[in-house]
């Protein structure tokens, strides 16, 4: 119930926040959102089911050119986008999910960093389909209509920001019911001790495959939004670069929790801003975080500080 | 015809620096079990070692050399510090994700150092002893001294690896911790100077390409990215730990790459190697060359 | 002899150049215990890591309730009947006692897992129904108190009880107890054997038991199969086997008349 009320809480300043911010903080605010999706995403395979990956960036590029596409070639607007990236991103989720039927470690690593590679060289060469290097650029996220009655116009950074916001809290209540499903408990018993799953009659195959549709398709469900919000796809802006920080947003958070990632990725999403003329350090910090959390916190902040409580 | 030797040998040239590069990591995985994502970044820091001690100290060859082998040196003791010392007893991704945190630290950290712009080092070959009296034109094929240099380099190297491997104390050390880690502690091998041993030579092999690569290619801060992932390609192609299938599955992927884009197109190049990575471990995990290994 | 629920048939098994498990064949009948003993490296745990479907045997079959399971996977011989326990202890280790023995509990689910998604009803009573059972069956093994604990936190005497209680809750008709002595004090051996026979009379279940202690064997069993080297050597009543010539010189003189041969 406490949980319920501050989520409540944290969603109501959230959607009050562009009125007391600039259009650049707004922006801010909503490249957050993204990086929550992006962050909680990867928890669902990684933390939960225990399933490494380094291709977070392929399966948010391919939401993002989905809508790109579609909008080019179709004139469609983000409500088909959404869906319609959401399953694209999925299905390739399960694609590089059956290799992970069989490798474990880093050899899976590997494989989701050659699937990360295949999908950024794919985007940035096949000129004809993805406008190559230079990208694709694509109107706004246009009116919402139903019946032919305009609801609301997605011309505004505001209203933009909103239904950014209204599409991460779906997708965090559908990431908080997987992990409070049955399934959930699942992924978490694949990643304890996979034998031992199968003997007590879980099938590991869907168990595994699920979680790869589930993060990929919230990736690209985060795709569609960030390629709306540009107005554009570049392939620069779905490289391994982007796989790492989720990475890193996921592990200082907290592996395995709910609010880890969440923590995470506004920590390090908005820890540029913070930084001022030291911005292009960026990077440089984001390395040596890693490094320290994985080495000094492997569990994570919130992993860390539930250990403490519990105690 | 012509043409296809031509792209045979500048298959053999890249090849060369891929088997440079993956040997050390093919060895840091097979002794220590350490994934390094960081090893391109080994690569990229020998390069700017070599443009510094050349044009910068305007040193010749040998001690530049010698100034990209201490500087490996350095960065494998790092190295080693920060990704096998306080990762042991840990699962796999612990590893893998501080190797990636050290390789974005150093690109990054060299990006503010050295600027963005891809920078040359300028070898002068006509004053290295023996290549500068090599020819340039072999029949149809023409290649450079600065490219004769790489496989000669790597042929060389390799082959003092071989000898150290077999035949030092050091060398069967390495192998012992390969065989079988706990063992080898048993049976007085010093388990920490090995692991800083063994990423010393991965730093100094990969150091080395970088060196004689930039004289070809430029070198930039990112460079690493690419041929950290060749080198894992090659490493799984040959077998994870395996040193010979390195050295094969090395020059095999050069010369694939050579022939792809000379008759395919350029821009299947990079790909071939990847979807053969995922083909490789889905139906023969223990590489092209290796025999049956444990997957987990 | 009873109605056979698991039948193997001349199982055999290789890796490499070596025969773990050559030609064995052995019958668990309803309502039996039956005892699979060797000494080490005879290829006990190979023969029930087949059983259990961990491996697949290289020829043989297996027959359980008349059905061949040979190509099955284990989690499909777990939905047909048969729960087993490891030699070394296995649990989920990061959830809690009572959802460990939820775990098991999954494949009897009627609710699809939309309905767990959605927090439906169905499955919302289901789940309910599970907890239960599985309160109950922590309560028949003297651990309802440790119900929400982690796993981790209890000893590893009742870290072995919840061990039996997830295979109950999966409803076995077949329970494969791999060692399930190992590392039990004298008087928790004693309290095992009493639970393995409540087990099989209370919930008629059928036992194949590997095990090394004995006792255990001598207490519980109404038929041993010895394997030696992969191949079974003797089988019968407990009393008969224990003091048959062929098992005691493979238990004792293997490696030395080996030794003298050679």
């Amino acid at each position: 119930m406490k949980t319920l009320l501050a989520a409540i809480a944290a969603v109501a300043l959230l959607a009050v926040a562009p009125f007391g911010l600039g259009g650049y903080e707004t922006n801010v605010l909503m490249m957050v959102l993204f990086f929550v999706i992006l962050a909680v995403g990867l928890d669902l395979v990684s933390g939960y089911c225990g399933q490494f990956s380094f291709a977070t960036g392929a399966f948010y590029g391919v939401g993002a050119y989905t809508a790109a596409i579609m909008s080019r070639d179709l004139g469609t607007s983000i409500w088909l986008h959404l869906p319609a990236g959401a399953v694209v991103a999925g299905l390739f989720g399960l694609l590089l999910g059956i290799p992970a039927l069989r490798l474990k470690g880093h050899f899976l690593a590997i494989v989701t960093i050659a699937f990360q590679t295949i999908v950024y060289l794919v985007i940035s060469q096949w000129t004809s389909f993805t406008g190559g290097q230079v990208g694709l650029t694509m109107p706004n996220a246009g009116p919402v209509r139903i019946f032919g009655v305009t609801l609301f116009e997605f011309g505004s950074l505001r209203s933009y920001y909103w239904l950014t916001l209204a599409m991460t809290v779906i997708c965090l209540i559908v990431a908080w019911r997987l992990i409070h499903s049955r399934l959930g408990r699942e992924w978490v018993a694949i990643r304890d001790d996979e034998t031992l799953a199968g003997a007590v009659g879980l099938d590991t195959t869907r168990g595994k495959l699920t979680a790869f549709v589930a993060y990929a398709a919230l990736a690209g469900v985060a795709g569609v939004l960030t390629a709306h919000s540009l107005r554009g796809v570049t392939p620069d802006d779905f490289t391994i670069w982007i796989s790492a920080t989720v990475v890193a947003m996921m592990v200082v958070g907290g592996r395995g929790t709910f609010v880890g990632p969440i923590i995470g990725a506004a920590f390090l999403a908005t820890l540029p801003e913070f930084l001022g003329k030291f911005a292009e350090y960026k990077m440089l910090i984001y390395g040596v975080l890693l490094v320290l959390a994985i080495t000094l916190v492997p569990e994570g902040v919130v992993g860390r500080w539930r250990a403490r409580t519990s105690r | 015809m012509d043409l296809f030797l031509q792209y045979l040998a500048n298959g053999v040239v890249i090849g060369s620096t891929y088997v440079l590069v993956a040997v050390g990591l093919t060895l840091i995985f097979g002794i220590l079990g350490v994934v390094n994502f960081a090893h391109g970044e080994f690569y990229m820091i020998g390069g700017y070692a070599g443009i510094f001690a050349i044009t910068v100290l305007g040193l010749p060859v040998l001690p530049a050399v010698a100034v990209v082998l201490a500087t490996a040196a350095v960065v494998g003791i790092a190295a080693e510090a920060i990704l096998h010392k306080p990762m042991k007893n840990r699962d796999a991704t612990s590893s893998i994700i501080s190797s990636f945190g050290l390789a974005v630290a150093l690109q990054n950290a060299t990006l503010i150092v050295m600027g963005p712009q891809p920078q040359r080092l300028n070898l002068d070959v006509s004053k290295i002893p023996v290549l500068s009296s090599l020819p340039t034109d072999f029949g149809p094929v023409f290649l450079p001294q600065q490219r004769t240099l790489i496989p000669l380099t790597m042929v060389l190297l390799i082959a003092i690896l071989y000898v150290v491997l077999r035949y030092t104390w050091t060398g069967r050390s390495l192998r012992a911790m390969a065989q079988h880690a706990t063992v080898a502690r048993l049976c007085g091998v010093r388990v920490e100077r090995v692991a800083v041993v063994t990423f010393m030579v991965g730093a100094a092999l990969a150091g080395i390409a970088g060196m004689l690569m930039s004289s070809i290619f430029l070198v930039y801060p990112i460079v690493g990215n690419m041929i950290a992932l060749k080198a894992f390609t090659v490493v799984i192609l040959g077998g994870m730990g395996n040193v010979a299938g390195a050295a094969a599955a090395g020059l095999l992927l050069g010369i694939t790459e050579s022939l792809t884009s000379g008759y395919i197109a350029n821009s299947m190049r990079d790909i071939v190697g990847f979807v053969f990575v995922i083909l490789v471990l889905l139906f023969r995990p223990q590489g092209l060359f290796g025999k049956a290994v444990d997957r987990s | 002899m009873t109605v056979p629920i698991l039948e193997a048939k001349a199982i055999t098994k290789r890796f490499g150049g070596v025969t773990a498990v050559n030609a064995a064949s052995l019958t668990v009948g309803k309502g039996q215990i039956v005892g699979l003993i060797g000494p080490n490296g005879s290829g006990k745990s190979t023969m029930v890591n087949l059983v259990t479907g961990e491996m697949t045997p290289d020829e043989g079959q297996f027959l359980f309730n008349g059905h061949d399971i040979t190509a099955q996977p284990s989690y499909r011989r777990a939905r047909l009947g048969m729960a087993r326990s490891f030699q070394l202890l296995r649990l989920f280790s990061s959830l809690s006692v009572e959802d460990n023995l939820v775990l098991a509990n999954h494949m009897r689910m009627q609710s699809s897992l939309t309905a767990s998604i959605l927090d439906r009803a169905a499955a919302r009573e289901e789940e309910a129904a599970a907890r239960k059972r599985a309160r109950e069956l922590l309560a028949w093994f003297d651990l309802q108190e440790f119900a929400s604990r982690p796993v981790t936190a209890l000893s590893i005497g009742q870290q072995r009880m919840v061990e039996l209680a997830r295979g109950m809750m999966s409803e076995p008709t077949l329970f494969v107890l791999d060692e399930p002595a190992a590392g039990l004090s004298p008087p928790n051996v004693d309290r095992l054997i009493q639970l393995i026979r409540r087990m099989r009379d209370e919930f008629g279940m059928s036992i194949l038991l590997v095990e090394h202690v004995m006792r255990v064997v001598r207490d519980l069993c109404d038929h041993v199969v010895v394997l030696d080297s992969g191949e079974k050597i003797a089988e019968g009543e407990p009393e008969a086997v224990v003091k048959d010539p062929v098992v005691v010189e493979a238990y004792i003189g293997t490696g030395w008349k080996r030794r003298a041969q050679g």
